[in-house]
């Protein structure tokens, strides 16, 4: 019963794969409405690459191997049962042969005995004792059920297996008809029980056979068979005239007898057995009952008594059809054939069956589908490792490309990918690594640029604010330029009436009080005057004539007009000038008056001696001039350096407040610049830097 | 001898006033206007030996007045003064025909020796003297002031025209620059005392320093007025920008 499960199993697989199909789809249309495929497909999506490398690959590779179990296994069990069913429908023909050939042993015992000469004789002369006495020996040699001779008429002379009952009619015999009509003939034929009584003792009770029930037979109002099948022949016995004598005929009963279907399996199936079972049975069936078989019950004993089921006696004895197929024969599974037996005029009267156990086919099939189901499973293990090389060829990279982004997420630039494929996933990682690079230098430049950022701010802030110096001062000093031309004009007049005045009355004054303060007068009126005529130059500055010109000689020419004088004032001059430098495009009158200006300055900075340090030099890029005037005199405050090149600004008693203020001016139209630093009563350098070209 | 008659002009009432008491005295007859509209008036009405002329005032300025006064009145000599002076507008006083050119403030002394070289120049011209000679060509010079003749790299030799010496008596006194210092065009560069009294500054015509001094000159100050274009200079210079001092010189033919 267990095989039974299985196999509704099996089917039932079947069913539910074939079934699940339109089930799935059915579900995957409902789960398009839910948007549940989404979330799968969602999930799928967030999946690590290997992960969707594999369940994609195995998706593949199980649909394939499923449908190729499938259609191999269908494809299979087609092939093996078709094989088996080729080999019992053979079976069953070799079957037919032996049986036949047993009708045929027994047509030609009669056959035989029927010419010979004694059998006539005696038959002729009706001599019983002699027939007897021939025909008994031929029976026991043949293991003939009966062995009768009847005359022409068919009434029976002579019963070789039942002597004392003789003389009845047996004419009605269908067999018996055509020998008496001349012919030899065997059939099968259903003899009735009081022909067995008659023919012999214990025939009766040896075709005598109980119905064992059979769920799946016909069911039937008798429950036993008392009638017999029986393989029967018959031949005429000819007188020399050719005349008929009588009709020999003999016969085997198939109940019970076991001849014939132990042949059968000795010679079709030579005995084989399978785990303790015959692998091939025969069957003799008198209508749908088991009269002879080797097939056994559950005690080992053969199963006669049983019936065919209802499906092969609709098939078999109702439609005459050899029926192949598997069944359910006692208790086993069987690749089963059953034929029809006719008798002689046609009519079926039994069925003759071989079987072939199913088991080894199953095995079998068994075998070679877990052969097939394991080179599925080892092929699927196999793929697998090959998928999971080859996606560790691809992930593996794309890996190192993660941890690579992650670490330059991080901040490492210096990492690199190492890789020596040259696929697409190589190019990758090489242009990443480019990538990196480049993302490296710009960050580097970045980190430079980051690190010279604040000096160049510092250093543009400081160049502002140079130059917005610059452009105070020059605005300084053009809007003074345009005052000192009105102021001048104006001024000028009253000066010019004071100082003519005052001259005047100079001229007539005998008063030396008087003289006195008209000195005073024209002596600050000619400091007026000489301020103004100072602003006027300073407000007509003129574009500078440049010339090229010997820096260093005219230092040494406009400090060689005041030495003189300072030496006076115990003030040394000395000159560190670097010679090498080359001569630079002035307005040589301009500078002059520049230096002549500083020198003053240095000079007046020093009342009670000092010195005073000129020198010359390059600048640090070579590209201008540097002048320095130093002097060791008292110094300038740092609230008033800002204001030194002011117009107007002087600390001096004495001193218009314009020649720092001209002298910027005459820096600025050369493109230079000046400026001072100072320590207080350490003393002062002014600084002219004049550019070379 | 006639009384000499001034007219001075100046916007400003006061300066006119000092001017006039400067040079007041029994030769010159001087009057004054306040305006270049009232001095024409007045030249129209009387006849004046002289103009003292302001050089910026509103209305007709002292170079309109300067011009009229060469059209209409060429002898009339013209001293032009001003209070914003500068090169360019004094070289163009002077070549349109002014005597000469002070800038404020100046003292009486200063005005009374250009108004003596200007009468004295005048009388020259009514004596009808003849020049004591006359310029060579290729000089350049700032008319009735001084000359530069350009030497070799950027050199220059300076002296006075004789024009200006015309006017100068007797020279009793001459102050010349000392060697390396810097002389401006325009410029005092020198002074003249003459037996007059009077001191005259002597504008430079150049611009550059000064490397060599006429000793001869120093001890006979007659070469001056004898040779003023040759024994007669004054001092030689560096010119430093002659290029652009010759936009404000004349060239002699």
């Amino acid at each position: 019963m267990g095989k039974m499960k299985r196999l509704m199993l099996r089917n039932y697989l079947w069913i539910y794969t074939s079934n699940s199909f339109t089930l799935i789809m059915y579900y995957v249309k409902q789960s398009f409405c839910k948007m549940a495929l989404k979330q799968i497909y969602n999930r799928f999506l967030s999946l690590p690459l290997r992960a969707k490398f594999i369940i994609s690959f195995l998706l593949v590779i199980c649909f394939g191997g499923i449908l190729t179990l499938i259609f191999g296994t269908r494809l299979e069990h087609k092939t093996i049962f078709s094989l088996a069913q080729d080999k019992v429908n053979h079976d069953l023909a070799s079957a037919r042969m032996v049986y036949n050939e047993k009708l045929f042993d027994i047509r030609d015992i009669v056959r035989l005995n029927s010419v010979r000469e004694s059998i006539q004789n005696s038959l002729k002369t009706k001599q019983r004792e002699t027939l007897f006495k021939h025909l008994s020996l031929i029976r026991k040699e043949f293991a003939l059920d009966f062995l009768t001779v009847t005359d022409a008429e068919g009434k029976v002379v002579l019963r070789t297996s039942n002597p004392e009952i003789w003389g009845d009619d047996q004419s009605s015999d269908p067999v018996l008809q055509r020998a008496l009509s001349g012919k030899t003939v065997a059939s099968t034929q259903i003899t009735p029980r009081e022909d067995l009584i008659k023919e012999g003792k214990g025939l009766a009770e040896k075709a005598y056979i109980e119905f064992i029930p059979t769920p799946k037979a016909v069911p039937l109002e008798k429950d036993h068979e008392e009638n017999a099948m029986v393989l029967k022949a018959a031949a005429p016995v000819m007188s020399e005239e050719n005349e008929i004598l009588g009709v020999l005929y003999a016969g085997i009963i198939l109940n019970r007898n076991y001849e014939i279907v132990d042949k059968v399996k000795e010679i079709v199936f030579k005995g084989e057995m399978y785990k303790g079972r015959e692998i091939g049975t025969a069957t003799i069936f008198q209508q749908d009952l088991r009269i002879s078989t080797n097939v056994k019950n559950e005690n080992g004993k053969r199963a006669i008594g049983t019936r065919v089921s209802r499906e092969v006696n609709q098939a078999v004895l109702n439609k005459g059809k050899i029926w192949v197929d598997r069944a359910f024969v006692v208790n086993n599974w069987y690749i089963s054939a059953y034929e029809p037996i006719k008798n002689i005029n046609g009519d079926i009267i039994g069925i003759l069956y071989v079987g072939m156990l199913e088991k080894p086919y199953i095995d079998l099939r068994n075998r070679v589908m877990g052969t097939f189901a394991g080179m599925a499973v080892l092929s699927v293990i196999i793929l697998l490792i090959i998928l999971t090389v080859i996606t560790s060829t691809i992930i593996n990279p794309l890996k190192k490309l993660v941890v690579a982004t992650n670490e330059i997420a991080k901040g490492d630039l210096d990492h690199k990918v190492s890789t020596n494929l040259k696929d697409e996933i190589g190019q990758l990682a090489t242009s990443f690594n480019q990538m990196t690079d480049n993302l490296n230098k710009a960050n580097q430049k970045l980190i430079h640029w980051g690190k010279t950022l604040e000096k160049q701010v510092n250093e543009r802030t400081k160049k502002i604010k140079e130059m917005q110096d610059s452009l105070i001062q020059s605005e300084k000093l053009a809007s003074l330029g345009k005052m000192a031309a009105g102021i001048a004009h104006e001024i000028n007049n009253p000066l010019t009436s004071i100082l003519i005045n005052s001259h005047l009355l100079l001229e007539k004054a005998d008063n030396p009080y008087v003289k006195e303060s008209l000195d005073l007068i024209t002596e600050e009126t000619s400091r007026c005057s000489s301020i103004v005529k100072g602003l006027l130059e300073f407000s007509r500055q003129s574009p500078p004539k440049k010339v090229p010109a010997d820096i260093n000689s005219l230092i040494t020419n406009t400090s060689a007009l005041l030495e003189n004088q300072l030496k006076f004032q115990n003030i040394n001059v000395i000159k560190k000038l670097d010679s090498n430098l080359p001569h630079i495009k002035i307005d040589t009158s301009k500078i002059k008056q520049v230096i002549w200006n500083l020198m003053i300055n240095a000079a007046e900075a020093m009342p009670n001696g000092g010195k005073i340090t000129l020198s010359t030099r390059f600048s640090k890029d070579k590209k201008s001039v540097v002048i320095e005037i130093t002097d060791t005199g008292k110094g300038i405050p740092q609230e008033n350096i800002n204001k030194l090149f002011d117009p107007f600004f002087t600390t001096k008693e004495s001193g218009s407040g314009l020649g720092l203020a001209v002298s910027y001016g005459i820096i600025q139209q050369h493109q230079g610049h000046i400026k001072a630093n100072s320590k207080v009563s350490q003393g002062t350098t002014f600084t002219v830097v004049l550019p070379i070209t | 001898m006639d009384k000499k008659n001034i007219l001075i002009v100046d916007d400003e009432i006061n300066v006119c006033k000092s001017i006039g008491r400067a040079i007041q005295c029994e030769q010159y007859e001087v009057e004054r206007a306040l305006s270049g509209e009232e001095a024409l008036d007045n030249l129209k009405e009387k006849t004046y030996h002289l103009v003292i002329a302001d050089l910026m005032m509103p209305g007709i300025g002292g170079i309109d007045l300067l011009k009229s006064l060469r059209t209409s009145f060429p002898e009339i000599n013209v001293i032009m003064i001003t209070g914003y002076p500068t090169i360019k507008t004094a070289v163009q006083a002077i070549k349109i025909g002014a005597f000469d050119y002070i800038p404020k403030p100046f003292t009486p002394e200063q005005l009374r020796s250009v108004v003596a070289r200007c009468f004295k120049s005048e009388d020259e011209k009514t004596e009808k003297e003849p020049p004591v000679t006359t310029m060579p060509k290729g000089i350049y010079y700032i008319i009735g002031h001084t000359w530069v003749i350009p030497e070799k790299n950027n050199k220059g030799l300076v002296g006075v025209v004789h024009d200006f010496l015309k006017t100068v008596g007797r020279i009793t006194s001459l102050q010349l620059p000392n060697e390396n210092d810097n002389v401006m065009q325009g410029e005092m560069c020198a002074k003249i005392k003459d037996d007059a009294g009077y001191n005259y500054g002597i504008w430079s015509p150049a611009t550059g320093k000064v490397f060599e001094v006429n000793e001869k000159l120093k001890k006979d100050f007659s070469l001056l007025k004898k040779s003023p274009y040759k024994e007669g200079w004054l001092f030689r210079c560096e010119l430093t920008q002659f290029e652009e001092d010759k936009e404000s010189l004349l060239l002699s033919q």
